[in-house]
């Protein structure tokens, strides 16, 4: 009955209504898509017809999806705009590589301006890097014990980094940046909606 | 007052009103969302997206107001039903109750504001 341009009307309307509502925890922002494309559904099927003029007007009186889903924000959502500063400290300190993690990680997670799959992202892309270099360095080190560490360790002139430890404290350096850009482009997105609310 | 003012405060008024006309609508029986969403539309100047009365219905769940279940549809798949619990009950009687004094005496005013 539909043809595929009405359907592409349909899937771009609720495609803009997933990416407004990703501030919302996962489970109501599946449900909220669910429940608008029930809603379109229903009506086309009242309507009995799917012709572009008709699904035009059923996506106009539902209303922009960035609306609804503001209005599917969190009720105190003037209490969350305020709280830039927190979100800034935990962006500048997830920059600095570890230090900067145990104290830009516990901010994370008290703010209200990501959502739980966002702060889990965030953490992950700042410590797993880290992590795993460490777990390397203890196979390596378990391995080469009597080799190559006794040797190192007897050369006092050691101190210039090789080009191993460049690149580790590089990536160790990039992981904290790349974790704090992350957030902050989702910061910015979700902040959008939510100033529609008050 | 700015006329954007004037919108704001309606609309402010109106976000109020429209859960209790929610309740409102489930006092006699249970209806499904899209169900509820058609017949607020029909009152003039209440709902301006309809959309927004699913994060609507989403709230009064949480606040234990409506309680929901699922029900076969003969032309479609699934339904799901909204039913207004005890809460919720009470939450409409209060509402009314409230909503008659409120409305009357800014009807006064208004009224009195205008002769006057």
């Amino acid at each position: 009955m539909s043809t595929a341009h009405t359907n592409a009307l349909v899937s771009d309307y609720l495609r803009r209504l997933d990416r407004a509502a990703a501030a919302l925890p996962r489970s109501r922002r599946t449900e909220l898509v669910a429940e608008i494309r029930e809603h379109i559904d229903d009506a086309l099927r009242e309507a009995d017809a799917s012709d572009e003029v008709t699904v035009r007007n059923v996506l106009e009186r539902l209303g922009p999806p960035e609306e609804i889903a503001a209005a599917a924000g969190p009720a105190r959502a003037a209490a969350s705009g305020r709280a830039g500063v927190l979100e800034i400290a935990a962006l500048v300190a997830l920059a600095v590589p570890v230090v900067g993690w145990i104290v830009g990680i516990p901010l994370l997670v008290l703010s209200r301006a990501w959502s739980t799959r966002e702060k889990v992202i965030g953490s992950f892309v700042s410590v797993v890097p880290c992590l795993l270099i460490g777990f390397l360095y203890a196979g390596i080190g378990a391995g080469e014990t009597t080799s190559t560490e006794v040797g190192a360790a007897t050369e006092p002139g050691g101190a210039g980094l090789g080009p191993l430890e460049v690149m580790t404290l590089g990536v160790i350096y990039l992981s904290g940046l790349a974790s704090s850009v992350y957030l902050a482009v989702h910061l910015r997105r979700t902040r959008e909606p939510r100033t529609l609310e008050v | 007052m700015e006329p954007g003012e004037t919108r704001h405060s309606l609309s402010q008024l109106r976000r109020g009103a429209v859960e209790y006309c929610v309740l409102a609508l489930l006092r006699d029986r249970e209806r499904y969302g899209f169900e509820l969403v058609r017949k607020l539309s029909e009152v003039d100047g209440l709902v301006t997206s309809e959309g927004t009365i699913y994060p609507l219905l989403t709230r009064l769940r949480r606040d234990r107001l409506v309680t929901t279940f699922w029900r076969e549809s003969e032309s479609g798949p699934p339904r799901r039903y909204y039913e207004l619990t005890d809460g919720g009950r009470e939450a409409l009687a209060g509402f009314t109750q409230e909503w008659t004094r409120f409305r009357d005496g800014v009807d006064g005013l208004l009224r009195q504001e205008g002769s006057g």
